[in-house]
């Protein structure tokens, strides 16, 4: 006799001991890949893309993110673009594995479509984007087999911004400004004390200006960024994702060093 | 007609057009029916079973034939302990209550494990009523647990948050909760007398006495401490039966 | 084989939980920043969950893990609900929390949970588990990041202990609720100036055993009106309140 509701009407797996103490019975997994001791996990990142900064805005929310895809340091890939529209309200941006960040883009296009296709009358919106990567980071680090980046999801639904965090280990969070990578330590600060209290006040202009200095710094101290960026808003109006633009660097201070390098006084 | 399986072949939970379960034309579903509506009526075979509920407990009475005199009476079992505040007392085909209670009382300990709390008296019974339509044929790859349903109706008897509780389950799987119940051969008869008799003041003395006498009722043979069984379930004890010597003390107050 | 890392599938979040009970109510509070090594991840993230009328829980250590335990908490009490036709009892909460937290014994759930509430026979109760599923009944404890600052305090203000009772007095079994209150607060204002991953903003969750006479309590809502929110929807029954204050945020 089988005492577990959930196992009736399913084949029957005697060798399992059906009197475990774990109340709601889950039932056993058997089904063992015969590769399983050749099956590789990830273990660290290859192509990795930097920092994403995003920030609540007026009129909803903003993202930035460069070019860049670095193959450990050597920058290998110039021109590619590390933020996403799905559907019509959420914009994904991605830092770390690009493979990974490709691979949870099919993944997302796919549930786009299943849900268009059910034609309820339901849309996927970004809080429910960012439930979905929210379980799929946590079931993947649980299986010790990790989809390798931070990612930000951000969008405007039904009057409402959103803004929140989800990473490898499938920790989350929601704030008026995140930064992930080396933008959390140093544009991080920058954000926050230009947007924490005036999320209801800045402008798409100023949003934008306070991105792309933030950007700016971050190519001057982060090794693994690029000054060929772009930047996503959504709005009441949707998402839009900016063409590629290049920061405007200035060097001239350099002149002004000394103590190392070329000059010797 | 039979033999060719119809899109209503989906087992014993089709109904057909004009909306009765189990009448589908198909075979299969036929003989479902036909099942179900049999083991109710073989419950009517079994020996009679009465459940009294009082404010005080729920007294249980059984009629344990006694069908040959080399026969050890106490060897008919036909009360059983679901655990410290839950019993049973069955009609029918008693074997196939051993299913049942087994699963009522790894239920019951599975709760008590989990939630370190008594399971409700209710809550044992939709689990043990779970089991009743795990039969008949099996729909694409699953298993069927059984080939035909329980032959036995039950009479749940417990105490819990809710005070003192009678039950009944058929083949069926439907439970009711009931104040006073008699299945078996007897049945008929024996529920019109416990009509007769119920009243919410009841004590447990007066459960006793009244589940005797309905079972002297409708019983052929003379009722002696031998082939009757009196249970009960007190918040105070919770479940026990009654050893022979408390069992002749109320049949001399009948 | 190839040199591999391996990859770590926990961290911890910081923040510190704590909860007192009274006779006849209980007291769960948590910080609300939530952070990763130096780095502050959000001011806001409750650490603190409302779970039935009667019953609150509080999740501390890595956070992905706690946010999904009290998800499969909440679950699991919708599940009984249906099945049993009523709210879980506390202390079949607190059962359930440790065969949950058992079941991963070999991949545990890196979180410290204290569950606060009232019992059936209506005495404020508060529970404290470690991350496998060991627990007790207790009448006070703090957990996480300052536990080692805020228990010895509350050892000292709650238990009494190293404290000599007045010649011909004893100390109280339990404290009234507005001294309860100033601890819980105190200790998180405390544990803000000295531990770096507190602070930033304070949830404290108020469980009011059915028919308690209100006067103490509507005092202290009436000074912090807006802080002070009502959870639940009836008036006859457990009722559960929570106050939002600010922590210090450097």
């Amino acid at each position: 006799m089988d005492h577990f509701p959930t196992n009736w009407g399913r084949p029957r797996n005697d060798a399992f001991d059906a009197y475990g103490t774990y109340p709601i019975h889950q039932r056993p997994n058997n089904v063992k890949d015969t590769f399983a001791e050749g099956v590789q996990h990830t273990q660290q990142p290859i192509v990795t893309g930097t920092s994403v900064l995003a920030i609540k805005y007026k009129d909803g929310i903003m993202m930035a993110a460069d070019n860049l895809a670095s193959y450990g340091s050597l920058a290998r890939f110039r021109d590619v673009q590390r933020l996403h529209a799905v559907g019509n309200h959420t914009v994904l941006g991605a830092s770390g594995d690009m493979s990974d960040f490709q691979y949870i883009r099919s993944l997302l296009d796919d549930l786009v479509i299943e849900e268009f296709t059910e034609q309820d009358e339901h849309t996927l919106g970004p809080a429910e984007i960012h439930e979905y990567l929210s379980q799929l980071m946590y079931a993947r680090r649980s299986k010790l087999n990790p989809l390798w980046n931070s990612l930000l999801v951000g969008g405007y639904k039904d009057g409402k911004r959103f803004l929140a965090y989800v990473d490898l280990l499938g920790t989350t969070y929601s704030a008026s400004t995140i930064a992930t990578g080396y933008g959390s330590y140093i544009a991080q600060p920058l954000l926050r004390k230009a947007v924490e209290g005036r999320e209801d006040t800045l402008t798409e202009l100023e949003a934008q200006a306070i991105l792309e200095e933030s950007l700016l710094v971050l190519f001057y101290r982060d090794a693994r960024s690029l000054d060929k960026y772009q930047i996503a808003k959504v709005t009441e109006g949707g998402v839009a994702i900016s063409e590629s633009m290049a920061l405007k660097t200035s060097w001239s201070f350099a002149e002004g060093i000394r103590g190392y390098g070329a000059q010797t006084q | 007609m039979f033999l060719t399986r119809s899109e209503y072949d989906r087992g014993v939970n089709t109904f057909s057009p004009e909306g009765r379960l189990f009448q589908g034309d198909s075979f299969i579903a036929f003989t479902n029916r036909v099942s179900v509506e049999y083991a109710i009526e073989a419950i009517k075979l079994g020996s009679t079973t009465v459940g009294i509920r009082t404010s005080a407990g729920v007294v249980l009475g059984v009629e344990q034939r006694v069908q040959s005199p080399l026969l050890e009476s106490s060897s008919i079992e036909k009360i059983m302990e679901i655990d410290r505040h839950l019993g049973c007392a069955m009609s029918g085909l008693t074997a196939d209550a051993r299913t049942m209670i087994d699963h009522a009382r790894v239920t019951s300990q599975n709760h008590a494990f989990t939630y370190d709390e008594k399971i409700k008296v209710e809550s044992v019974t939709q689990a043990v009523c779970d089991l009743a339509l795990r039969f008949g044929e099996s729909v694409h790859d699953e298993d069927a647990m059984m080939s035909r349903p329980f032959g036995v109706a039950l009479l749940i008897a417990g105490v819990d948050e809710k005070g003192p509780q009678l039950f009944h389950t058929d083949p069926s799987g439907t439970f009711t909760r009931y104040e006073a119940k008699a299945i078996g051969s007897g049945s008929e008869a024996a529920q019109s007398e416990l009509q007769d008799k119920w009243h919410s003041q009841l004590s447990l003395k007066d459960a006793q006495i009244i589940a005797l006498r309905v079972l002297k009722q409708v019983m052929e043979e003379k009722l002696d401490h031998h082939n009757v069984q009196i249970a009960q379930v007190t918040p105070a004890n919770g479940f026990e039966v009654l050893d022979q010597t408390q069992l002749k003390e109320i049949i001399d107050q009948m | 084989m190839a040199q591999t890392r391996s990859f770590n599938p926990y961290t911890e979040n910081g923040g510190t939980i704590l909860a007192i009970s009274g006779q006849d109510f209980s007291v769960i509070a948590g910080d609300t920043r939530q952070s990763e090594g130096y780095s502050i991840q959000t001011r806001y993230a409750p650490k603190v969950f409302r779970l039935t009328d009667r019953a609150v829980l509080a999740v501390n250590g890595f956070a992905a893990d706690g946010n999904m335990f009290v998800k499969k908490v909440k679950q699991r009490l919708e599940w009984y609900k249906h099945a049993h036709s009523k709210d879980m009892p506390l202390k079949a909460i607190a059962r359930l929390i440790q065969t949950m937290l058992y079941a991963k014994r070999f991949f545990p759930y890196y979180v410290y949970n204290i569950l606060g509430g009232i019992e059936e026979d209506g005495t404020g109760a508060v529970y404290s588990f470690d991350p496998v599923g060991s627990y007790e009944r207790e009448a006070c404890r703090a957990a996480g990041a300052a536990q080692s600052l805020v228990q010895p305090f509350l050892d000292n203000q709650i238990y009494f202990k190293n404290q000599v009772a007045a010649p011909g007095t004893t100390h109280p079994a339990h404290l009234p609720l507005p001294d309860v209150l100033s601890i819980v607060i105190d200790s998180f204002t405390s544990a803000t100036e000295r531990h770096i991953e507190v602070g930033d903003g304070l949830e404290v969750y108020i469980v009011l055993a059915k028919g308690r006479d209100l006067q103490d309590f509507e005092a202290i809502r009436a000074r912090n009106v807006h802080l002070t929110q009502e959870l639940t929807v009836t008036e006859d029954g457990e009722r559960i309140f929570v106050m939002r204050l600010d922590l210090k945020k450097d």
